[in-house]
């Protein structure tokens, strides 16, 4: 969930058609017309990847009039799917998994359940990687293989490359060579398993 | 007592209000002394900076160090990237790490005859707090134009590890060879426990997304920082990797320059000095009683110094940090993720934010980090409106102003703390060097309760703490 009050917006005559912003931006917002970036207002969710990296300073945040509220309806969803995606992709449906947005990973395996394909969508749909735009790309590419779902990468894209390893598919023997240098992957395994279990706080029935 | 020492002065940025309109620093108030850190601690280090020989120390400290590591792999005809981070330019200053940063490039272009040597300088969520750095410094000219600051959306470059494929940032590793340019100053305790600190900006600043997001979402606490691990014992970063050259920190100040082309024997003796010296420190903060924390430092707030130590660090002091089996500090990312829709933790374990924090005034700090959990588990007064609506413009802290009031100054902010927590005792995160800006009845607290601690450390956690990263004396 997150309320947008932000657009990027281009300073046309300084743009020199790098592409950089394209490359960057989350929600795939950002379009070259004429060898020149063009912002989709609908679309941009004001994460300042763009006027970050633009090395031109071509770009810049400016207010929206109006925020935009971005938000996928948790409710429109049968709650034992949206718990089963999350326990398979081994989340607490009510853990954070966007510390900026302070979106839930109840929200984005709801969007997934409603059709969302790609983390581009994901992102879109609930504002989930359009904060600090770096933490959260696994747990959105950990739910969509949880949901069967193969994302392709949006096409000269540096949005994201792949999904890693998680501690529960860390070799024995990896564990085994480092087990006194303080790298405690069992304990670690055993309290996350425990979160994935724990009891939810939003539902009346709990 | 001692008069309050002179704080880290605002700086210009784009995550940071106007310096002018920085008008009091907390430290300035009626009634605020100082401690010197050796009056807590006598047995902290010599320092070489701050001191009477300003930055010539450093220069003369790093070019004795470099002396002792073999250059021979690197030929005329090679490139260099000196890989450099943020964190080191936010410690006393940031001229010390600078001048560190240009006496490798001289040193390595003197004795190897090599011209193409780069600076790289990574980043952790304000994709252009380095380049503002490379601008501050002049480093760009001292490089000869060949200095950038890379973020981890930039392009990246995959990286075969034993636990599979990782990322880093494709500039990074753009050369023939790799410096690693860092310091041992503890920062991140939560985040990396003291394990493996050495090498963690292979797994952060050096690295994309993908890697970082494993880091903090995919491993667990206290697994996290393996990532770093696996990609500086890749082939790939082995292949490229030339030696290491560290500021060693304690929190009084620099000790000395560290240089190594074993990565990990330098990690060991980094691992000492964080655990014994800052480890003392983090225990005496965590015997505070009660308190009110002003943040005043040009970092965002959870990066705010004080006696060496953060204050996301003092936010999770109620817990010791550096003992692994405690699996979640009271602050870091994991803990923060674990708190359901009811706004409780998910398991009953899970330690709260430190309670001796009664209120936070926050004079002066940045945005470009996620802090609304802090606004949102401890009174916060913001100083300035200027200062609550760039808050309100970051994409990361959207939240933040959510839960925290605004004054109109820093005395109003201060009497409205005192008043409103009963404390009149203030600890300053604003990066005075060699000390640490209290109240008085603070550093009568403190003074009281360091030898204890210092014994606590000594005899009884710092042989834990090392016993259990495989650290032996
Ligand atoms: S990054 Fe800047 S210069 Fe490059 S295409 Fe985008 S707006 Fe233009
Ligand atoms: S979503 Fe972010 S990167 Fe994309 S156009 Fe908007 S501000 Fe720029």
């Amino acid at each position: 969930m997150k309320v947008v009050n932000l657009l990027a917006v281009v300073e046309q005559d300084k743009c020199r058609g790098c592409r950089i912003c394209e490359f960057v931006c989350p929600v795939v917002a950002i379009k070259m017309e004429n060898r020149m970036a063009v912002i989709d207002n609908g679309r941009c969710r004001g994460c300042a990847a763009c006027e970050q990296r633009c090395p031109e300073y071509a770009i810049s945040m400016v207010k929206r009039e109006q925020p935009v509220f971005v938000k996928v309806d948790v409710s429109a969803v049968d709650y034992t799917q949206i718990e089963e995606l999350c326990t398979k992709a081994k989340f607490n449906p009510e853990q954070l998994i966007c510390y900026c947005t302070a979106t839930r990973a109840e929200e984005v395996a709801a969007a997934i359940l409603q059709g969302a394909e790609s983390p581009e969508e994901l992102s879109y749909l609930t504002g989930v990687r359009t904060g600090c735009k770096v933490e959260c790309i696994q747990p959105l590419l950990r739910l969509l293989a949880a949901a069967g779902i193969e994302p392709r990468r949006p096409k000269d894209g540096w949005q994201w490359y792949g999904k890693t390893v998680t501690v529960w598919e860390i070799p024995e023997e990896v564990k085994q060579k480092y087990a006194s240098r303080g790298f405690y992957f069992d304990e670690d395994i055993e309290l996350l398993n425990r979160i994935v279990e724990a009891p939810l706080q939003g539902r009346s029935d709990t | 007592m001692h008069s309050p020492l002179v704080p880290i002065p605002p700086r210009a940025s784009q995550y940071g209000i106007e310096p002018e309109l920085v008008k009091t620093r907390v430290s300035e108030l009626p009634r605020m002394t100082s401690v010197l850190l050796k009056e807590l601690f006598p047995d902290l280090p010599e320092v070489i900076y701050p001191s009477s020989e300003g930055l010539d120390a450093i220069r003369k400290a790093s070019v004795a160090a470099l002396q002792k590591v073999d250059m021979s792999k690197i030929k005329p005809e090679h490139s260099v990237n000196i890989l450099a981070s943020h964190h080191g330019f936010t410690l006393l200053g940031g001229e010390p790490y600078a001048e560190l940063l240009r006496t490798i490039r001289d040193v390595v272009e003197a004795r190897t005859g090599c011209h193409n040597i780069r600076l790289r300088a990574g980043v952790g969520l304000r994709f252009r707090e380095t380049e503002e750095y490379i601008k501050r410094y002049g480093l760009d000219k001292d490089f000869n134009g060949k200095a950038i600051g890379v973020a981890p959306i930039d392009q990246g470059i995959a990286i075969e590890t034993e636990i599979g494929t990782l990322y880093g940032i494709k500039k990074v590793y753009d050369a023939d060879w790799i410096i690693h340019a860092h310091n041992s100053d503890v920062r991140e305790v939560h985040f990396h426990r003291q394990v493996d600190r050495a090498v963690k900006p292979f797994g952060m600043s050096y690295a994309r997304i993908e890697t970082r997001s494993t880091y903090h979402q995919n491993l667990g606490p206290r697994a996290a920082n393996f990532t770093a691990r696996a990609i500086f014992d890749s082939p790939f970063v082995q292949s490229k990797f030339a030696f290491a050259a560290f500021l060693t920190m304690a929190p009084n100040g620099i000790v000395g320059v560290d240089v190594d082309s074993n990565l990990y024997a330098l990690n060991d003796r980094v691992t000492e000095i964080g655990c014994r010296y800052y480890g003392k420190m983090m225990t005496l903060l965590g015997e505070i009683d009660e308190c009110i924390a002003a943040l005043d430092f040009p970092a965002p707030a959870v990066y705010v110094f004080s006696a060496g130590v953060i204050y996301a660090n003092f936010a999770g002091a109620n817990t010791d940090l550096y003992d692994l089996e405690l699996p979640l500090p009271a602050y870091t990312w994991y803990t923060e993720s674990f708190y359901g829709k009811l706004g409780r933790p998910l398991l009953d374990e899970i330690p709260p934010m430190n309670k001796a924090i009664k209120m936070t005034v926050h004079n002066y700090a940045w945005t470009g980090y996620p802090c609304a959990f802090f606004t949102e588990h401890i009174p916060t007064v913001v100083v300035g409106q200027e200062q609550a609506e760039l808050f309100n413009r970051d994409p990361q802290n959207l939240n933040y102003m959510k839960h925290a009031v605004v004054s109109e100054s820093t005395e109003d902010a201060m009497e409205f703390a005192y008043k409103a927590s009963g404390t009149r005792k203030v600890i300053v995160f604003d990066g005075a060097m060699g000390g640490i800006n209290v109240s008085e009845p603070l550093a009568e607290l403190l003074l009281k309760k360091a030898p204890e601690v210092s014994e606590r450390v000594e005899e009884t956690l710092l042989p834990k703490w090392l016993r259990q990263r495989g650290v032996r004396l």
